[in-house]
């Protein structure tokens, strides 16, 4: 290397770090414009409004950032721990809002900008779900995913089941009639498609209807005691006994897979599930429909939006949350994506009710949807929720894996709990 | 000394008896070894091949059994939503920047204390050597927390700085110029200088930095790379506004869908800068490494 | 300039260029490092010694019971044979087929800056990339191993399910990816090696074999040093590829049966999954004490090449 090449590298990283220097996030934008930040994870569907509340409110500028759901929360937690990098407005899912709502003092509490008069917008439960101990509200709900169970019509008839939305509905009202269901099918099953994705997935549905379920109201951790927890375990691992499962681990890459490989003919689907299988299954148009969720009612995930009290614009911020959770805007997202409003006033609106999917063989998605999401009891999350569904994710894993039986699954799992509780 | 290259490959092929090897040459590579090499790059290059089938198909070529081989025609379609998803080219810009600063920083002063470790005797010199190589023994992941203080406390969250100076010197670095340089540099010629009165600093310029060029040139391809594939640290410290190409990956890859065509194409636009440049600096990096190294 | 010219002032001035310069020369790594690498170091080993929780405001000092805590905690013991298992399946291969290929490049090759760029391609390409790959290609039901093993007529292979198994896939990730990077790191070495000596080895009638035997592998010694250090290093604080192997699911336990969770990765699932970060940061330094042992252990073997 000569000392002119050198001269020149040296010049390079200096111009690295000077132009690095140009790359900030703060605030403002030149134009003196105020600049929001979101960050979320996933589509939420709010793209296509921000022109529109930009439009009316000269002075702000929407930035939103969206990365992978987990990284998303473990990032946020981390930026609300060492006091700085959260954006404006965070975007938090069902799954973790209990522990985030176990530190109130990081958000904004929406209650000192009006929170108390929007509540009627929302379902009770939802509202309920972002309030804190000391009583701050710290976030508005967006989604819900209320239940329902999304069925292929084909495979239904090569196995000799109905295929009409309504008589499948009929076929099980109850979990225990749908595994029933489940054993017809699998005895003249088409070779290669199981009757569920996998026996977590619908143990998380049937958990999700339960009043109670890994936690009392008092936060205390149940999952020993709850009779509905180990009953549902013991039914589904039964039903993997009989070879219902297509033992498919969910979000993996090869439960992507499966849809397109048709490994399965039923799977218990919330109202955001519709995109994915719709992106999944794209050979599949028409052939998949959707009918009732044994049992009735239920919920698995949604979110909320909310604003980290670290965020320099709480105010212009709240206001757009506010905004962007009113029935209105909801009503949008929801003929655009799919995605189910909270806010329960835009059930009774003809374009939310009579909305139809052509995918799912024009399925009156607007209508299961609302019925099951106000059919639903809700049940209160508590902190670690989501660590305790892996832990038990994982046990049904082992035994769908052939590693271990049922009780022996089941008694580590409990040790899982324990260390999680600590 | 300089590299003969004077058979053609037909007959290199040909089994010839060891007295009949070029004398002063590089030992000429015969059939076995071309066999051997083509095995070892079809293996390289079989997963970064199927990742640009992937990306020229649609979301559903991942799983088809057999499995697709040949290119599709969706390439250009998921390239434009791969820039519509993301900021992607300001990614790539950022990349170029962190890379390039941090690979600069880490070529320079390893190769200075590379030097020292290997070359110059001083007090302390073994124990600073050791205590340089036992750092790279902690878990980098665990010091993300506290860098992230310290970060918010300079005011840079969010600023490619936060991602460049803590690159700009690896202890990988300066273990590897110095084991590097300990046999590359012969003793005798150092001395040699010294006798002649040549300063540290001349001897630094006109012995070691010329017998370093093959290690530089192959430590500034690691560093390089390794800056443009780091990922858990930019993606805590930068914000997706202002990524690098690794943070706008894992956005195309957050929906609650994952689209594999569109990630898999992500990825591929990721590496094409990165192999370009090598394709265009390759003859001058690697090349380095054969002519830079040898003199007799 | 030569010594006989210079005076006292020379003089000195040489004794402080001899003594002096070498510190000049280390200080840019040295400052640089302490700013940003002593502090989360020393940061981390502070709150190895609380039970700080990310989630909650206070902490408290609880002196050594982090650590204490570890040594009868059966995940640790658990992710450890992991870890060494998953390190001798990928290191030891790895290295042994760099030396080889470093070998083979090392001749005059046609297009070798072809070669040379290809066996290095791996390295280059995204984790995220290699994940989803490497992913679809170990699947259970599609994936292109067990339809090769289907076409040779044996059983497919749940890769995820098992210990060793996954243990194999995940040495597979690791050994595509750095073999080519270490067979580079070999061959710059390899080109330091004075050709004289293989001509003096050829007319003793030295095959190839002995030469690279008696010749290559010894000059090699302080690089082959160099690349099982960090190979242990590297290996020992492997995260990405088992974290990724489970891609899609979330939480990093490493398979429903923690059989292929690393040390790294059950590190991160305590620090931000868990967000136990007291906990997390005292296994952090028992992972780098166990890593400094074994490095001395990888050093002293490599070390008596010299003698053979």
């Amino acid at each position: 290397m000569s000392a002119a090449k050198l001269r020149l590298l040296v010049g390079v990283l200096a111009v690295g770090v000077l132009t690095a220097g140009c790359g900030g996030s703060s605030g403002s934008s030149g134009d003196g414009r105020v600049t929001l930040t979101l960050n979320l994870f996933g589509n939420m569907g709010f793209k296509d409004l921000y022109a529109k509340y930009e439009a009316a409110h000269p002075n702000i500028k929407i930035v939103e950032r969206t990365s992978a759901y987990n990284d998303h929360h473990r990032n946020l937690a981390a930026h609300l721990a060492t006091g700085s990098g959260a954006a404006d407005v965070e975007g938090i899912d069902t799954g973790f809002i209990a522990q985030f709502r176990a530190q109130p003092e990081r958000f904004v509490d929406l209650r000192k900008h009006g929170a108390d008069g929007l509540k009627d917008r929302w379902l009770p439960w939802k509202w309920q779900a972002s309030v804190a101990k000391n009583g701050a509200q710290i976030g508005y709900g967006t989604d819900v995913g209320g239940l329902a169970m999304c069925y292929r019509r084909d495979l239904f008839e090569k196995a000799g089941l109905p295929t009409e939305r309504d008589e499948v509905s009929k076929l099980w009202p109850d979990w225990a009639s749908y595994f029933e269901a489940g054993r017809k099918y699998t005895a003249n099953k088409p070779e290669g498609a199981s009757f569920f994705d996998g026996g977590a997935q619908i143990f998380n549905a049937m958990i999700g209807q339960a009043e109670t379920g890994y936690y009392d109201s008092s936060d205390h951790v149940v999952v020993a005691t709850n009779p509905v927890v180990r009953s549902a375990y013991d039914e589904v691992l039964k039903a993997v006994a009989d070879g219902e499962s297509a033992k498919l681990v969910g979000s993996s890459p090869a439960w992507n897979t499966g849809f397109a490989k048709s490994q399965f003919a039923t799977i218990a689907c919330p109202a955001w599930m519709l995109a994915k299988i719709q992106d999944q299954a794209k050979a599949f148009a028409g052939k998949w429909d959707i009918a009732a969720i044994p049992g009735g009612g239920g919920n698995w995930g949604g979110s909320y939006l909310t604003v980290p009290a670290q965020s320099k614009h709480a105010k212009e911020a709240v206001d757009l949350i506010t905004w962007l959770t009113a029935p209105e805007q909801q009503i949008e997202v929801f003929k655009a994506h799919g995605i189910l409003p909270s806010t329960v006033a835009t059930y009774e609106k003809p374009e939310v009710k009579n909305l139809k999917n052509a995918f799912f063989n024009d399925a009156p998605v607007g209508q299961v949807f609302t019925t099951a999401a106000l059919n639903l009891k809700p049940q209160y999350q508590g902190p670690r929720a989501g660590d305790i569904q892996t832990a038990i994710r994982d046990a049904i894993n082992r035994v769908e894996e052939g590693k271990q039986d049922g009780p022996q699954a089941w008694e580590q799992m409990l040790k899982d709990v324990e260390r999680i509780e600590q | 000394m300089t590299t003969i290259i004077t058979e053609a490959p037909r007959q290199a092929r040909v089994p010839r008896s060891r007295a009949a090897r070029p004398r002063g040459g590089r030992r000429s590579a015969g059939f076995w070894t071309y066999a051997a090499l083509v095995a070892v790059l079809l293996g390289s290059l079989f997963p970064v091949y199927w990742s640009l089938i992937v990306a020229s198909h649609d979301n559903d070529a991942i799983a088809r059994v057999p499995p697709v081989l040949t290119p599709g025609g969706h390439l250009f379609e998921n390239i434009a939503r791969v820039f519509d998803t993301t900021a992607f080219g300001k990614a790539m810009l950022n990349s170029f920047i962190v890379s390039g600063s941090v690979t600069v920083s880490v070529v320079l002063f390893s190769t200075l204390a590379g030097f020292a470790f290997a070359k110059l005797r001083f007090r302390g010199r073994t124990s600073l050597l050791v205590v340089a190589i036992a750092t790279t023994t902690v878990p980098h992941q665990l010091g993300i927390i506290p860098l992230y203080i310290l970060m918010a406390e300079l005011g840079w969250t969010g600023r490619l700085e936060a991602v460049i100076v803590p690159g700009l010197v690896t202890a990988f670095g300066v273990f590897f110029m110095t084991q590097y340089l300990s046999s590359a540099v012969p003793d005798e010629l150092l001395e040699a200088g010294r006798i002649d009165g040549c300063s540290t600093l001349r001897l630094f310029w006109h012995v070691v930095v010329p017998a370093a060029r093959p290690a530089a040139a192959v430590l500034g391809l690691f560093t390089f790379m390794q800056a443009w594939n780091d990922f858990f640290w930019p993606l805590v410290v930068l914000t997706p506004e202002n990524p690098t190409v690794q943070v706008a990956l894992s956005s195309l890859a957050s929906g609650y869908t994952t689209d594999y065509a569109l990630v898999l194409t992500g990825t591929v636009l990721a590496t094409v800068p990165v192999v370009a440049v090598f394709a265009a600096l390759g003859r001058q990096i690697i090349g380095g490494i054969m002519s830079g190294a040898i003199k007799g | 300039m030569t010594l006989a010219r210079s005076g006292p002032r020379r003089r000195w001035a040489y004794q402080l260029d001899v003594k002096g310069s070498p510190y000049f020369y280390i200080a840019p790594f040295f400052l640089l490092f302490g700013a940003v690498g002593m502090f989360p170091l020393l940061y981390t080993a502070y709150v190895s010694l609380t039970n700080w929780n990310l989630l909650e405001p206070t902490r408290h000092w609880v002196g050594l019971a982090n650590y204490a805590e570890l040594l009868t905690d059966d995940y640790f013991w658990n992710a450890l044979f992991n870890t060494v298992s998953i390190w001798l399946l990928s290191t030891v291969p790895q290295l042994l087929a760099a030396l080889f290929i470093a070998h083979m490049l090392n001749r005059s090759l046609r297009a070798r800056t072809f070669f040379r760029m290809g066996v290095l391609l791996p390295n280059v390409t995204s984790i995220v990339a290699v994940t989803i790959i490497f992913a679809q290609l170990f699947g259970r039901d599609f994936g292109m191993v067990n339809w090769a093993l289907d076409l040779v007529g044996l059983d497919p292979v749940d890769w995820q399910a098992g210990t060793l198994s996954s243990h194999i896939a995940i040495s597979l990730i690791v050994i595509w990816r750095w073999t080519g990077y270490n067979a580079l790191i070999y061959l710059a070495a390899m080109q330091t090696i004075p050709e004289h000596l293989y001509e003096a080895a050829t007319l003793d009638g030295a095959g190839q074999f002995t030469q690279f035997r008696k010749i290559t592998i010894p000059m090699l010694r302080p690089t082959i040093i160099f690349t099982a250090v960090v190979s242990t290093i590297g290996g020992f604080q492997i995260i990405a590829e088992p974290l990724l192997f489970q891609a899609g699911t979330g939480n990093p336990t490493g398979g429903s049966d923690r059989q292929f969770q690393t040390v790294g990765l059950y590190l991160y699932e305590q620090g931000f999954s868990l967000y136990k970060f007291g906990y997390a940061s005292a296994i952090a330094w028992t992972l780098c004490l166990i890593i400094v042992v074994m490095a001395l252990v990888n050093y002293s073997i490599t070390r008596r090449i010299r003698r053979s």
